[in-house]
């Protein structure tokens, strides 16, 4: 029945109603026309009508409330409309509501009789209470019963007279409700619906509104209704008997002239038998049987049910159902579905989902071979950010929160405290004695074991029963054997418990005898402890009885065991008894024969029993040893059981005895009872080591017990590793003491609230207490007796009684920490599963199935650590292994079973290590690309800047580890072949070991850089510094203009080299001018020079003109080129070139630009610093010759060939030009000694105004400016750092000298910032040391002191000379910037290299042993910048010598190279420069006066008496000319080839006339020390060499190894000459000096055949 | 080298410096620079640029809009030294001076399609009070020997640097490999 259909249908009549309502009249018409309409659908709801009407007595729906309001306004109460149409409205007024009345009564008539047709053509609804009316109940019964022809008759009856009353009403009221209805109130209508109509929970959207005033409104009627009509309040307290009698009073008010009675048929009720009624139901209704279906019902016809367990299949558990619920439901479904789709293939209902998917999870596979490929394509997915999760943080995983561990402390209980009196101390004792014997009691194992005894007998009698063996005799026997060995072990158990029992009830009641003894002698009683002895009688007849029985059965069975064992022994001794006969037998046969066959089975002899003895010793047993067993039987049995008819004692202890009050007792006891009365217990909580709860201090009662009962809820966070709890005792007023501490088990995850047991934790104390009343104390020995002797020592002890659990949260779950917390456990078991743990941080799929299994509840948390034990419980607890939840524990267990996996004895750190490795460690190994990354990450030289390192191994040359893994072999292997000569070749390896060592430590450092490194920030403004640093100034600064019309230089910007490529950096080389280039001279003139070897050493250094007067060469004809020079710079093999110039002083004032580039790419300043290359400035005459041949030409074509010839070189390291950022300056060309050709024009007429200054020094100079583009930042910033490094090298100079060197130091920088001032350096081991230790008096090699022992200035010049020629090697070249290290002279001779300071060092240590006055001067030289050199004393100057070159130069020579001093260093003393200059022409060189030299040793600081680092005495080795001739012969041979290779397209003849004129003039040439041999050279060469032209010259430099002469020979450019006849000679010479330093000559020449 | 081989494959970034968000500052540009490893090498495109000067919206975004395009490619033999786009911000001061208002790097997206950086920016600051105000005042602020240093790990420890603004900088990188 649907009320909503209902209504709508009901809305449709309404609107029929309304047109009642107009025409009333009509009303018997229509009336009819729906009685008629009533009539046709009648029979058709009948059975519905029936079906509905029964539940209609009780069963009345909700709106029927409202209904009963209603009808009593109604006459036929037939039934009301339930629900209309709301229509806004508001009454208020008595007036509005009684008109109201009226209307609506006419209202429902109408509605009545429309409705009763709709009711009745629809569904029926609800009736409502009609019963109650005693005239209706007749006709309902009529129509509820027999829906028949007569209840329609009745019904249309009872219509009929309803119309007409409504009729008659209607009339009536037309006329008093005439007046139309004041605006506010509530029309007829209105006031209806306000009744009548049934407040549906669901309106109409758009009627909502009204509805809501309306319900106002009916409440208000409401009140309204019960002051003006009681019966209308009587109907709303639905009081049946008012709702009666307003029915009748109406129907009589409106006086209706008939009576119900008229119309209704009276009947008896119809009764219909249960017989009939049973029939009738059952036709209509199904009621399934109970019975069991037979199976081949369920399932399809000849199909045989099928078991899926049966086939190994995993089967759920059908949910619990009753049987007979089952099969009803079968039955049920068997006729309501025939389907059978709900019977399963074992022909049981299907009461489990089932899980077979209904489609396929996997895409269905298309046969197309393309559609494959689409299939497998790989598809790329976003990785999924890993949420890291620490080990001990309880993560967000699937119970995120907190966790709460419920610690409940109920109390403490001493057994034993400091504060016991001896009373106390056997109180506790028997307490705890007695708490051992309830406990056993309880447990009650002797009573136990004797039970099993009895039935393990019981068993064996039945097994020996020979009429009950129906399995075969060996498995009895078996039993039967097992059954007594059994017997024997549970026996001896017994007894054992027994004896115990036994002796604890004694013990028990000693304690309590030693106690009342106690309390007797001293008089007073201080615990209420009381034992009493419960004796119960035993019936002494049967339990004698029973105790002899028990002893007889115990002897038989211990007489069967020795039968036993005797049989066995004599089973043993026959055997053994025949054994030996034979072997007796067989020796007695072989005895003759062998003797040794005796000897050989010795032992077995002795093993085997030997007949005469043994078959005596076991047969006579039997009657000895009954009574000897009987008497052992009874004895123990006396010992551990109670005896026959003794009494069964039952100790039981109360506290029901009476402590003596403190009056009665002695005052040591009183004063013990107050000590205890003073003492207060608490507890700490420490969880995790940190204290997180305490509980309330209580005080100790007198029995020595602490109550707390708290509990604490420990939210906790972290997983819980120790649980700790701390008990401390307070004594009076007095600090707390910590009596002990008590480890508490952090509970196993299956313990929760409410499930933890109390726990009886004990702990104790190691604390001594000694106390001075009757307290025992603690840790003290006490004893009972009188005489002291039986000392006791007890230590405070108790037991803390706590639970701790896992709280459980508010909807029931345990607050426990995920079982991912635990697993440290799994690590040490399974690599392989803790791998799986720790690797993806969840719970691994098998934990989590473990988590949901019983298993730790069945063997706890802590037994899945243990896979053996799970495995065991798997086994045990029979789960199914095919059930899907059980798999993966399955799994583990079986994995773990199969003897696979194993406990591994050693512990991993790495464990992971090899998980995450995804090659082998040989394939990583055999890796080229791998090994080529971790070079390059490693920095190593050959691949530090490897670019673009192949994808492929494939792509990888094998070539390109070829240099590294032969640089590794040859490492340590010497090289001889570079180097010749062994020695250098030890040096330079040894070098380069020293050097790989330094930049190994200093890649490190060049890690590490300093904020100025990477942030450009301007210096804070100091005041105190110079120049801009002033604030005051840099303020000034701001007002200046942005753009001076007079720019100062500024300082350009200096690039840190990290970040540059390739071209990015250019040398620029300004080459301005040149002075005093050699010219050509003309071929024809002949010894027109005048010797100058009468030219004397006096005549170079002194300051007066020359003596000589130029000589004018008069060859020249006026106006002809001299020469016309260009300057070639090459570097890197980079060459460019000047225009030419012409003249002997040309001026170029051209820039130059060489790019730059740094090894490997590397542009990084280490890199840089160790840069080698030199620039090479090359300056060249052109010379144009005239080829043309025929003269006949000459007027129409010029033909020239250009041919350069080399006048002389500059070279200036790279690393000079590096660190000095520019160089600037006038160099002195190096020019040959020898040039053939060409001559110094020393006296031109033009110049005679500067002759004076020129003539001071001899030799051609160029003025160059050098510099960088853009500026590099020397490695500046490394040193410093290195040298923080360095200064925590150990150095073992006095730390006094240390902190003055310091002061010093500040001291001269802040006077003189730019000056250098040097007082400590670091030698080789890396050791500061003082710098004058390094300047002692050493001897020069003896030879060169011999070559002119009558003049110093030669002798001087040689040292210098021989000083010049061992190889110079900059520090900072050789290690990279990173410091200065200085080597002592011995150590320079050996390693035969050094930069300027060694030099200088040794060359000033010679003068000092020459008796010269020398000092080593610090200063900055051009192009060396900082550098050393050295200062000698001569009578009445000073001479400066620079090392490096064995020049030397007066004071005031202006060409010298050294251009500011910084410092002068004695072997006694250190100078500083003071003075306002400090170019060497404009300062005093007088150490002696303070002011211009500050000291270092002064007055105030002595000079020490410092001990020198030099050797005693310097020893030299002369060389081996042999050796020297051999490499003099491979170096020709060498740069030979190379000439060759340098000119692939021409062909190189050699002169060899030529080669071996020069190879004779070369000793020449070192002899006079390449001076003043030049004619006689040439003139000799003229001589020899007749028609040829000839253009060379001898090259002079210090050997140290091949390259550098080899660069050397091609920077001259000789090679460069392609004249097609051109024929080539060159010639080398080496002259060996001691200490295998060694001059190397190279005499290079071109030669032209004149014709 | 091998770097000739076929082995390499290539990197393709397409993309814009879209805009800032410089709440206290006006008329800015930005250079760009990129950042890569050793195994990398441009082969097409503009490594570096240099933005023309924008001033702010006058909307309530107030944005800085370049919408400065940037077109580069790259190839490579190893993942390793991903290339990272290193972007700083310039603009005047109080006085007139170029100052560095900003830099930051970022990663190229390692996934093609289209991607949109937000950078936060930041300069280093002086060590101290005074050199603050001295450079405050001077129109020196301390600002990276390079650029690029900011994409780099090595020696940034004693740095102190002030995290400023956001700026976003939207980078549409369509990427393609072989």
């Amino acid at each position: 029945m649907n009320p909503k259909e209902e209504k709508v249908k009901i809305i449709t009549e309404e609107f029929d109603e309304n047109d009642e309502d107009a025409g009333v009249g009509s009303q018997k018409k229509t009336s009819k026309m729906a009685r008629q309409k009533r009539k046709k659908p009648l029979p058709a709801a009948g059975p519905e009508e029936m079906v509905s009407e029964n539940p209609h007595l009780g069963n009345q729906p909700e709106p029927l409330q409202e209904d009963s309001d209603t009808r009593p306004l109604s006459m036929t109460t037939r039934r009301g409309p339930r629900s209309l149409p709301p229509i806004p409205s508001a009454s208020r007024t008595g007036f509005a509501e009684f008109s109201m009345r009226e209307r609506m009564r006419e209202k429902l008539q109408a509605a009545r009789s429309k409705a009763e047709s709709t009711l009745l053509q629809e569904i029926p609804t609800p009736r409502p209470r009609r019963l109650q009316s005693p005239g209706e109940k007749e006709l309902e019964t009529e129509f509820g019963a027999e829906p028949g022809e007569e209840a329609q008759k009745t019904q249309q009856e009872d219509d009929s007279q309803s119309r007409s009353r409504v009729k008659f009403r209607d009339s009536v009221r037309k006329i008093k409700t005439k007046p139309p209805v004041p605006p506010g109130f509530p029309s007829a209508e209105e006031a209806y619906n306000f009744f009548t109509f049934n407040f549906d929970p669901e309106p109409e959207e758009s009627e909502e509104k009204p509805k809501a005033k309306n319900r106002d409104g009916t409440t208000q009627e409401e009140e309204e209704g019960e002051e003006e009509e009681p019966p209308v309040q009587g109907i709303h307290k639905t009081d049946e008997q008012l709702l009666i009698s307003a029915t009748e009073a109406e129907a009589f008010l409106w006086g209706l002239d008939h009576a119900a009675a008229d119309f209704v048929a009276v009947r008896p009720a119809d009764y219909e038998s249960a017989h009939v009624r049973l029939q009738m139901e059952k036709e209509l209704l199904f009621v399934p049987s109970r019975l069991t279906v037979p199976t081949y019902k369920k399932l399809p016809e000849n199909v045989q049910p099928r078991y899926l367990e049966d086939e190994g299949l995993y089967i759920g558990t059908r949910p619990d159902v009753p049987r007979t619920c089952q099969n009803i439901m079968e039955n049920r479904l068997l006729t309501q579905e025939p389907g059978r789709r709900w019977f399963g293939d074992d022909g049981r209902i299907v009461a489990l989902p089932n899980p077979i998917k209904p489609f396929p999870s996997r895409p269905p596979v298309l046969t197309q071979e393309q559609d494959f490929r689409a299939e497998l394509e790989t598809l790329y997915k976003k990785a999924v950010k890993y949420v890291h999760r620490s080990q001990h943080m309880i993560g967000s995983g699937d119970s995120p929160g907190n966790f709460q561990l419920d610690i409940d402390i109920s109390g403490l209980i001493f057994t034993h405290h400091p504060c016991f009196s001896r009373e106390h101390v056997l109180a506790a004792k028997l307490a705890q004695l007695y708490d051992q014997y309830l406990a056993r009691h309880q447990r009650n194992k002797a009573k136990f074991l004797t039970d099993k005894l009895q039935a393990l007998r019981n068993a064996v009698q039945t097994g020996l029963n020979p009429e009950k063996t129906h399995k075969s005799l060996d498995t009895t026997q078996k039993t039967i054997n097992e059954y007594k060995s059994e017997i024997r072990q549970t026996r001896k158990l017994r007894d054992a418990e027994q004896e115990k029992d036994r002796m604890l009830l004694k013990t028990i009641i000693k304690v309590w005898k030693e106690m009342k003894s106690l309390r007797e002698f001293q008089r007073f009683t201080n615990t209420p402890l009381k034992l009493v002895l419960r004796k119960e009688k035993v019936d002494q007849k049967a339990d004698e009885e029973a105790y002899e029985a028990e002893i007889q059965a115990e002897i038989s069975e211990l007489l069967e065991e020795h039968m036993e064992e005797h049989e066995q022994k004599m089973e043993a001794y026959r055997a053994a008894y025949q054994q030996w006969k034979a072997w007796k037998k067989a020796q007695r046969a072989k005895k003759k024969k062998k003797k040794q066959a005796v000897e050989e089975h010795p032992e077995e002899e002795m093993g085997e029993p030997y007949p005469e003895e043994d078959p005596v010793k076991p047969v006579p047993p039997e009657p000895t040893d009954r009574a000897l067993m009987e008497h052992q039987v009874r004895e123990r049995a006396a010992r551990s059981r109670r005896r026959p008819g003794e009494p069964l004692l039952v100790p039981e202890l109360s506290l029901a005895g009476s402590v003596t009050p403190n009056e009665q007792c002695p005052r040591v006891e009183v004063l013990r009872r107050e000590d205890v009365k003073r003492r207060s217990i608490y507890l700490k909580v420490i969880f995790n080591d940190k204290e997180v709860s305490r509980t309330d201090s209580r005080p100790l009662g007198a029995d020595f017990r602490v109550h707390f009962g708290q509990i604490f809820n420990l939210q906790i966070f972290n997983w819980p590793e120790s649980l700790t709890l701390q008990v401390y005792e307070t004594v009076g007023h007095s600090g707390t003491t910590l009596l002990a501490e008590v480890f508490l088990p952090i509970p196993e995850t299956t313990i929760v609230t409410g499930r933890a047991p109390i726990e009886e934790v004990e702990f104790s104390s190691n604390q001594h207490v000694t106390l001075d009343h009757e307290g025992v104390g603690s840790g003290m020995p006490f004893s009972f007796e009188a005489d002291g002797s039986n000392q006791l020592i007890l230590m405070t002890s108790g037991k803390v009684s706590n639970s701790v659990a896992w709280a459980i949260g508010e909807n029931g779950i345990p607050l426990i920490p995920p079982l991912s917390q635990q697993n440290i456990g799994f690590r040490s078991t399974t690599p392989s599963s803790s791998v799986h743990v720790v690797a993806n941080g969840r719970i691994p799929p098998f934990l989590c199935a473990l988590k949901r299994a019983d298993a730790i509840s069945s063997i706890g948390t802590s037994g899945l650590t243990d896979l053996k034990k799970l495995a065991k419980w798997a086994a045990e607890s029979k789960l199914d292994p095919n059930d899907p939840n059980n798999a993966p524990l399955m799994q583990l267990i079986s994995v773990a079973t199969s003897g696979e996996s194993y406990v591994p004895d050693f512990f991993r750190l790495e464990q992971l290590q090899q998980e995450f490795n995804f090659v082998s460690d040989e394939e990583l190994n055999r890796s080229k690309r791998f090994r080529l990354l971790c070079l390059r990450s490693q920095e190593v030289p050959e691949f530090r800047n490897y670019k673009q390192i192949p994808a492929y191994d494939r792509e990888i040359m094998e070539k390109v580890f070829q240099d590294y893994e032969k640089w590794l072999r040859d490492r340590n292997v010497i090289e001889t072949k570079d180097h010749i000569d062994p020695h250098r070749a030890m040096v330079a390896k040894y070098l380069q070991q020293v050097r790989e060592s330094v930049i190994n430590r200093f890649l490190i450092a060049k890690h590490h850089f300093l904020l100025s490194d990477l942030i450009v920030e301007e210096e804070v403004p100091n005041i105190s510094s110079e120049g801009s640093g002033i604030l005051g100034l840099s303020l000034f600064k701001l007002a200046e203009q942005k753009r001076p019309l007079r720019p100062r230089r500024k300082g350009r910007k200096k690039v840190t080299a990290q970040n540059l490529s390739d071209g990015d950096i250019k040398v620029l080389v300004n080459i301005i001018r040149a002075y005093d280039i050699p010219v050509r001279k003309p071929t024809a003139s002949k010894f027109q020079q005048p010797s100058r070897s009468s030219r004397t050493f006096s005549e170079k250094h002194a300051a007066s003109p020359t003596t000589h007067s130029p000589t004018h060469s008069a060859d020249y004809p006026l106006g002809q080129v001299l020469v016309r020079p260009f300057v070639e710079v090459s570097f890197q093999r980079t060459i460019c070139h000047t225009t030419t110039a012409e003249g002997p002083n040309p001026s170029w004032n051209e820039e130059l630009e060489l790019p730059f580039r740094a090894p490997n790419g590397d542009y990084s300043t280490s890199s840089l610093q160790s840069v080698k290359d030199d620039v090479f400035i090359n300056i060249f005459d052109e010379v144009l010759y005239d080829v043309l041949e025929d003269d006949r030409e000459r007027g129409s074509g010029i033909h020239t060939r250009i041919e350069r010839h080399w006048l002389g070189c500059v070279k200036i390291p790279f690393s000079t030009i590096y660190f000095q950022a520019k160089i600037d300056g006038t160099f002195k060309i190096d020019i040959p000694p020898v040039l053939l050709g060409y001559s110094k024009e020393r006296s031109m007429i033009i110049e005679r105004g500067f002759d004076s200054v020129r003539s001071l020094s001899e030799g051609s100079y160029i003025t160059l400016f050098i510099t960088m583009e853009p500026q590099l930042v020397p490695g500046e910033s490394v040193r410093e750092k290195m040298s923080d490094v360095l200064k925590k090298f150990d150095s073992q100079e006095d730390e006094k000298l240390l902190q003055a060197t310091e002061k010093f130091q500040a001291e001269c920088a802040l006077k003189f910032p730019h000056r250098q001032c040097l007082t400590t350096v670091t030698d080789i081991s890396g050791k500061t040391v003082f710098i004058t230790r390094y300047l002692k008096p050493l001897n020069p090699p003896q030879e060169l002191l011999e070559g002119c022992p009558n003049n110093p200035q030669a002798t001087a010049e040689l040292v210098a000379r021989y000083v010049s020629l061992i190889p110079f090697l900059p520090d900072a070249v050789s290690f990279a910037g990173i410091c200065d290290l200085w080597s002592t002279s011995d150590q320079f001779l050996d390693l035969l290299a050094g930069d300027e300071e060694e030099h200088a060092v040794l060359l000033c240590n010679y003068f000092l042993s020459l008796g010269k006055k020398a000092w080593l001067v610090m200063g900055s030289a051009i192009p060396e910048g900082p550098t050393a050199y050295v200062l000698t004393r001569e009578q009445s100057h000073y001479l400066i010598w620079n090392p490096c070159s064995g020049h030397f130069y007066g004071q005031f020579d202006t060409f010298c190279p050294l251009k500011s001093v910084g410092c002068l260093i004695g072997p006694d003393n250190i100078w500083f420069n003071i003075q306002r200059h400090d170019s060497p022409l404009r300062i005093n060189f007088d150490v002696t006066k303070p002011k211009l030299w500050k000291s270092f040793f002064s007055r105030s600081l002595l000079y020490p008496g410092l001990s020198s680092v030099q050797p005693e005495e310097l020893i030299y080795q002369r060389t081996d000319k042999a050796a020297a001739a051999e490499l003099q012969d491979r170096i020709e041979k060498i740069l030979k080839e190379k000439i060759m290779d340098w000119r692939p397209r021409h062909l190189t003849r050699w002169n060899r006339y030529c080669t071996s004129a020069l190879r004779h003039f070369l000793p020449l040439l070192e002899r006079s020390r390449g001076e003043d041999v030049e004619d006689d050279h040439r003139g000799e060469l003229l001589k020899q060499l007749g028609d040829y032209r000839f253009s060379g010259f001898p090259l002079h430099m210090p050997y140290s190894e091949l390259k550098p002469l080899i660069e050397a020979v091609y920077s001259t450019g000789v090679h460069n000459i392609d004249v097609p006849n051109v024929e080539f000679a060159l010639a080398v010479y080496i002259h060996p000096y001691p200490k295998n330093v060694l001059s190397v000559w190279i005499y290079v020449a071109s030669l032209i055949r004149n014709r | 080298m091998a770097a000739a081989g076929p082995s390499v494959f290539l990197l393709m970034v397409n993309g814009q410096v879209e805009s800032a968000q410089f709440p206290e500052y006006d008329d800015l540009y930005c250079k760009y620079c990129f950042v890569y490893g050793q195994d990398w090498a441009p082969t097409a495109g503009l490594e570096e640029g240099i933005s023309q000067i924008t001033s702010k919206s006058q909307d309530v975004r107030q944005a800085l809009v370049w919408n400065f395009p940037i077109d580069v490619t790259f190839k490579s033999t190893n993942p390793y030294g991903w290339p990272q786009i290193v972007l700083s911000v310039y603009g005047p001061d109080v006085f007139g001076n170029d100052v560095v208002r900003g830099y930051g790097a970022v990663h190229l997206p390692f996934s093609p399609g289209r991607h949109k950086r937000t950078i936060p920016m930041f300069v280093p600051e002086s060590t101290s009070k005074l050199q603050k105000f001295t450079s405050w005042f001077m129109g020196r602020r301390p600002e990276y020997t390079d650029p690029k240093v900011v994409a780099q790990g090595e020696g940034r420890e004693g740095e102190n640097a002030e995290a400023e603004r956001l700026k976003a900088a939207q980078l549409m990188l369509p990427f393609s490999s072989q």
